[in-house]
């Protein structure tokens, strides 16, 4: 067996690409590839003036489709009753806050029922019995229930009987029985009197204002036609879709008046205002201004003294008047305002104090509250500013001496703020602080407002007041006791003191956080709103050593603890490593303290997987970037201290030994007396790795370590590295390797990288020069769990290792160390060869042996093919060496079939190599 | 099949004035076959019909239960002579004066109305003779009477209001202690003189009340008077009720009072000789009381101890 002699630069600068080094300023290098011309390359432009657009907080002006498409004459029965403009997004925007009243109150499995909803109780007997309801019937059921009080029917029962009076009710209308249409749809309506239904009654209201739209889309439709249409069916005229009463017939006016009839002849409230807010829309068909029935209704409402029934109501009110052509801001600010009377009114009335009706108040304000937000939202939406500027003097603003004599309440003045637009809330600042002052009552904690207020307040860049108005919620703030509320009012303000530049106040605030936190520990909700606050400290400020020097800062962190504490040190440590390196001793020490309890925090809180990579990196960012310029000594005993630190997670050991190394790389650059300190990097490596317990980080960390200690001629420390990491392989555990594919080809890949590197790492001279590579033949044998394609792989390395020893000169060497290498060791020596051709041997007939195993023969023939290659490329070609390409050649026949192309370019590789003539003589 | 017949008016609301315009319609055969008759005609019947229910009324009244009926109008026409109706479907149309001008003879035509005592109704027959050996086809229907445009008064400029105070000291009949010494006041307009085409529509305020509000309804109240022999049997009942209040609503806040008059249970005030239809808005406040509960469904009418009232007179017109 002969090895061929190949001109290994001349083939290194045939396949040679452009290569580019830059050398950042922190003195790390990074290889640019340029790419091929002809790839273009996409530039990324950031265009920051352009507004973000969010399709969700369009404006409701816009018009969707084309009002002429929704007339369609040939089919009346299609229920549409889009007339309005805007009517689309209104219905798509009522349709989404369906859902989620239905998805924000959560409703136990039982309802209770009081008498009122006896209703429900008896449909599922059919609605022939309903109807019937004779006198001696209600009065049974109505004792019945004076005598037990409240019931409770399933929830899941509740709903699918609605569903069924939705069905009824529709196939009522579809036979033409409008008069059980008509009972059915009030029996639903009545359902709304009964509020004893607690948390499913958001629930309730979504399902039986369906059934009340439904009703008044059909009345819409039917008026519509029997004014477009004959009675015999011939066309009579089409409605503009902003018609006029005048345009209206005499018979469709006629049947339209007689809805209003009945329904004017239901006796509850309630229910009668219901069902004419869903014929609402037929007011048009009878007069020009339908809005004076708006504000009759709104005026009825009042009537309701329920107070969640009420503000339900006026929700519906809310929503119904939408669908006029005009909008009446003056209705829904009245409605505001009664819902406000009614409060009052029900607060006087019930001044108990027990702890019970209070949870009961609270959660009656919540279950208002969507009422009261989408009113508001409708108010300003698309208000004129004369409009706007006679709401908010209507809701105590812009009125300062009107304060006393007509106060508010809290949840309302909150959802005011909420829905207030950005520049009302700019110009009315001074009002509306004024106006959160003067309500506290049990509505909304008072807090809530200041913070909301200081949220709002921060949507715009510029504001009249706002200096005055820090002020004074700071005042206020700073006289509440509670953690909880000190926080939430000052979380909403911190970023508007950075912008203003108030710093005095950030001192005051860090102040009074510590003082509080010292009286009472903290507690989950109080710890997120912390962790905001200290968040955005961190974003505003440059410096991280600005934000250590303030006062308290540090000793508020340590009042941290939990996930808020892990968040926070996060992002002080991602704070740390965007910038430069970190050269502060101090900075370093207080990093090291924040890595230290980042580090802790993981094993204490419970987190996720991917929650616990994060800090991880986080901390191996900062130990990259910490640097002690020239004084390594320091910065390889700050190694150490971390090892001690971190030796729980293998990620951080990992980046522990790269900077380890990358330190000795730099010695090695300055070469001032390094040896020792080399050794000391060299000797912290081996130890760390030893204690990585992932095989294949520990492999490559080997190989690394390897390197550098050549780098730096320490061969022997080199060898014994290279030896540890092959031994380190031997000992591995089966199941533990051949877990997945990537690990096997990781493996795969490492055994590759340490071929190449043999090729500079001079032979052990005295346990022969190929005593390494053997060792790592020996592997071959003693890892069962190896594939035959992996032993294929391998042993094809091995060869190409093999080939290389045996030319003169080395294609790489260790440039840098001064140490000869193999070539200059080895070259000539016949023992030396000997031994690489009797190792080569060996290699090639296990590559076969290995090939041979490989169960599948489209595999086997591709590993033939590629084992041919490589055998081909070595060796010249001898008998021997032929006979066993042919054998190779044959294989991948029989795997591949004669017509493959990778076969047939190796055959023409072959055929270029034979002609040489002294073959086989 | 034998043939069937309806009679299908021109306005779907049955609405008519006899004095200025003709009743118009179609008379409908469906048949399979034809059908040979000996005449088409036409009734209009109307007439107020009375009843005196126990009460008041005398031992042999109460027996009888009914008043001699008055006759307002009987009027025959043939719509078509003898002949023959094809099969399949035939619409003979007819349009009848009910009331020739200078034909001062009958009565008045009063509005219908159906109430507890008194109905005034108006009806249209068709009847179509066969011979003897068929049985003859007849329906009928009843047809809406309203005044006559020309007789009306004119709309009245401001509806004459009145304004009420309900307060415990304006009971006649005896209250609750609580409620006695508590003290309430609710206070409010309603108009006395109401169009029947508008709603009745005033305002209430409840100003003070120690006991909770449970209800405040307006009820609608019809007084029908008999002329029964020599004595005049008055009988008052519920024709609607209207809730305002649902209750214990806020103080000093305006809630209206919106009440639709229902069609054909009302008509114009109206005081013949024979009888008279009047009507009267009672507003009335029901307290919350745990004795209330005991008589869950009594007349709204009847005083309780825990309930406060005001009853008004409502002169009902037709205007336009």
């Amino acid at each position: 067996m002969m090895w061929k002699l190949r001109n290994l630069d001349m083939e290194e600068a045939y396949i040679w690409l452009q290569r580019l080094s830059s050398m950042e300023k922190d003195g790390t290098f990074c290889l640019v590839v340029v790419p091929p011309s002809g790839v273009q390359q996409v530039d990324i432009v950031e265009d920051k003036g352009e507004e973000f657009f969010d399709p969700l907080r369009e404006p409701n002006s816009n018009v969707v489709g084309s009002l002429d498409t929704e007339d369609d004459i040939g089919h009346p029965s299609v229920v549409v009753s889009t007339e309005v403009p805007g009517q689309e997004n209104a219905k798509r925007e009522w349709t989404s806050f369906k859902r989620f009243l239905m998805q924000r109150f959560p409703v136990s499995k039982m309802v209770s029922i009081s008498a009122m909803s006896d209703g429900i109780l008896r449909s599922g007997k059919g609605y022939e019995k309903l109807s019937m309801s004779t006198d001696p019937d209600e009065l049974d059921d109505s004792q019945k229930f004076s005598e037990e009080g409240i019931r409770s029917i399933a929830r899941q029962e509740y709903i699918s009987r609605l569903k069924e009076f939705k069905e009824k009710f529709a196939d009522a209308w579809q036979s033409g029985d409008r008069v059980t249409s008509l009972k059915l749809a009030i029996k639903v309506a009545k359902l709304l009197t009964d509020t004893s239904v607690g948390q499913f009654y958001p629930t309730l209201f979504v399902l039986a204002t369906d059934i009340m739209e439904m009703l008044g889309d059909m009345v819409w439709e039917r008026v519509k036609q029997k004014a477009e249409y004959a009675e015999d069916g011939t066309f009579l005229c089409s409605l503009p879709a902003s018609f006029r009463a005048d345009d209206v017939g005499l018979d469709a006016k006629e049947t339209c008046n007689n809805w209003f009839c009945k329904i004017g002849s239901v006796k509850e409230l309630l229910p009668r205002i219901y069902l004419e807010l869903a014929l609402l829309p037929c007011w048009r068909f009878l007069v020009d201004q339908p809005i004076d029935s708006i504000q009759r209704l709104v005026m009825m409402a009042r009537g309701v003294a329920d107070p969640l029934a009420c503000s339900y109501c006026r929700l519906y009110i809310a929503r119904c008047a939408q669908k006029l052509p005009s909008v009446d801001t003056g209705s829904l600010i009245r409605c505001i305002n009664d819902t406000k009377h009614l409060l009052m009114h029900s607060m006087s009335l019930r001044e108990g104090s027990q702890e019970s009706s209070k949870d009961r108040r609270k959660s009656l304000v919540s279950l208002m509250e969507p009422s009261i937000e989408y009113i508001m939202r409708h108010i300003f939406q698309d208000a004129s500013l004369k409009l706007l500027e006679s709401a908010v003097v209507e809701f105590g603003l812009g009125n300062t001496e009107a304060h006393g004599s007509n106060p508010s309440i809290s949840i309302i003045v909150h959802n005011l703020i909420k829905e207030l637009p950005v520049d009302m809330v700019n110009s009315k600042t001074i009002d509306i602080i004024n106006l959160i002052e003067c309500c506290n009552d049990y509505t909304l904690d008072q807090c809530l407002n200041y913070r909301l207020l200081g949220f709002r307040l921060s949507e715009s860049k510029y504001s009249l007041h706002i200096v005055t108005v820090v002020d004074r919620v700071i005042r206020v703030v700073s006289q509440k006791d509670m953690l909880d509320e000190y926080l939430k009012v000052v979380d909403a303000y911190v970023d508007l003191i950075f912008q203003n530049h108030m710093d005095d106040h950030l001192v005051k605030i860090l102040d009074g956080i510590s003082k509080r936190i010292c009286n009472k520990g903290m507690v989950g909700d109080e710890l997120a709103c912390l962790q905001s606050i200290l968040v955005k400290l961190l974003s505003h400020f440059k410096n991280l050593e600005d934000i250590f020097s303030l006062n308290h800062f540090l000793e508020i962190l340590d009042m941290m603890y939990g996930r808020s504490r892990m968040i926070v040190n996060m992002h002080i440590l991602d704070k740390a490593t965007r910038g430069g390196l970190i050269c502060d001793p101090t900075t370093i020490q207080l990093l090291f303290e924040v890595s230290q309890a980042l580090n802790d925090s993981i094993d204490q809180v419970n987190v996720r997987d991917e929650d616990l990579q994060q800090p991880a990196r986080m901390i191996s960012r900062f130990i990259d970037k910490v640097s002690y310029g020239a004084d390594r000594e320091r910065h390889l005993a700050f190694l150490v201290e971390c090892r001690r630190a971190f030796g729980s997670t293998n990620e951080l050991k990992e980046t522990l030994v790269h900077s380890s190394n990358s330190l000795a790389v730099k010695a090695l650059i300055e070469r001032k007396n390094h040896l020792d300190f080399l050794k000391s990097c060299i000797a912290f490596s081996e130890v760390t790795i030893s204690s990585v317990t992932a095989l294949v980080r520990q492999l490559k960390l080997y190989l690394e370590t390897a390197e550098v200690a050549l780098l730096g001629g320490l061969v022997s420390h080199s060898d014994g590295l290279v030896q540890s990491a092959i031994s380190c392989m031997q000992s591995v555990d089966l199941v533990d390797v051949s877990r997945g594919p990537t690990d096997a080809d990781e493996t795969l890949n490492f055994l590759q990288k340490i071929c190449g590197f043999l090729i500079i790492l001079p032979g052990n001279p005295e346990k022969g020069a190929v005593y390494t590579p053997k060792s790592l033949f020996a592997l071959l044998n003693s890892q069962s769990w190896m594939t035959p394609r992996m032993r294929a792989r391998i042993c094809c390395a091995m060869i190409s290792l093999s080939a290389t020893l045996s030319q003169k000169n080395l294609p790489y060497h260790a440039s840098k160390s001064g140490i000869p290498s193999n070539d200059i060791l080895f070259y000539g020596n016949s023992a030396y060869f000997g031994e690489l051709v009797s190792f080569s041997e060996e290699v090639v007939r296990k590559l076969v042996d290995a090939i041979k195993q490989e169960p599948s023969p489209v595999a086997r023939g591709s590993m033939a093919l590629e084992a041919c290659n490589c055998i081909a490329l070595s060796f010249k070609m001898s008998c021997e060496i032929s006979a066993i390409c042919f054998e190779l050649l044959e294989m991948a026949r029989r795997g591949l079939g004669a017509k493959d192309r990778y076969l047939k370019s190796t055959i023409n590789l072959m055929d270029s190599y034979s002609t040489s003539p002294q073959l086989c003589q | 099949m034998s043939p069937a017949m309806e009679i299908k008016l021109s306005r779907a609301s049955r609405v008519y004035r006899p004095s200025v315009e003709p009743l118009e319609g179609k008379i409908i055969v469906k048949s399979t076959s034809s059908v040979s008759h000996y005449g088409i005609r036409l009734t209009v019947n109307g007439s107020v019909s009375m009843k005196v229910r126990g009460g008041s009324a005398g031992i042999i009244e109460s027996l009888v239960g009914a008043v001699k009926p008055i006759t307002i109008v009987s009027k025959s026409i043939e719509v078509k002579p003898s002949g023959k109706i094809a099969s399949g479907t035939t619409e003979i149309p007819f349009s009848m004066m009910i009331r020739q001008s200078g034909d001062d003879n009958h009565e008045r035509f009063y509005e219908t109305f159906h109430g507890a005592n008194i109905s005034i109704q108006y009806l249209l027959t068709a009847d179509v003779m066969r011979g003897y050996l068929h049985k003859p086809l007849s329906t009928t229907m009843e047809f809406i009477v309203e005044s006559d445009k020309a007789e009306l008064l004119e709309r009245p400029v401001s509806p004459e209001m009145v304004i009420f105070y309900i307060t415990q000291d304006t009971q006649k009949h005896p209250l609750l202690p609580e409620l006695k010494a508590g003290g309430f006041r609710v206070t409010g307009r309603i108009p006395t003189l109401c169009s029947l085409s508008d709603p009745i529509s005033g305002e209430l305020v409840v100003e003070t009340s120690v006991v909770p509000i449970q209800s405040i309804d307006v009820h609608l109240l019809r007084i029908e008077s008999i002329l029964s022999g020599e004595r005049i049997v008055t009988e008052t009942s519920l024709v609607q009720s209207t809730q305002i209040a649902d209750g214990d609503v806020c103080r000093n806040m305006t809630l209206p009072i919106y009440v639709i008059l229902p069609r054909l249970l009302t008509c114009p005030t109206s005081l013949a000789g024979p009888f008279s239809i009047e009507f009267k808005a009672s507003i009335v406040i029901t307290f919350e009381s745990q004795l209330s509960k005991t008589h869950p469904k009594s007349d709204p009418r009847t005083p309780r101890l825990w309930m406060a009232m005001e009853t008004l007179p409502l002169e009902l017109i037709r205007t336009r």
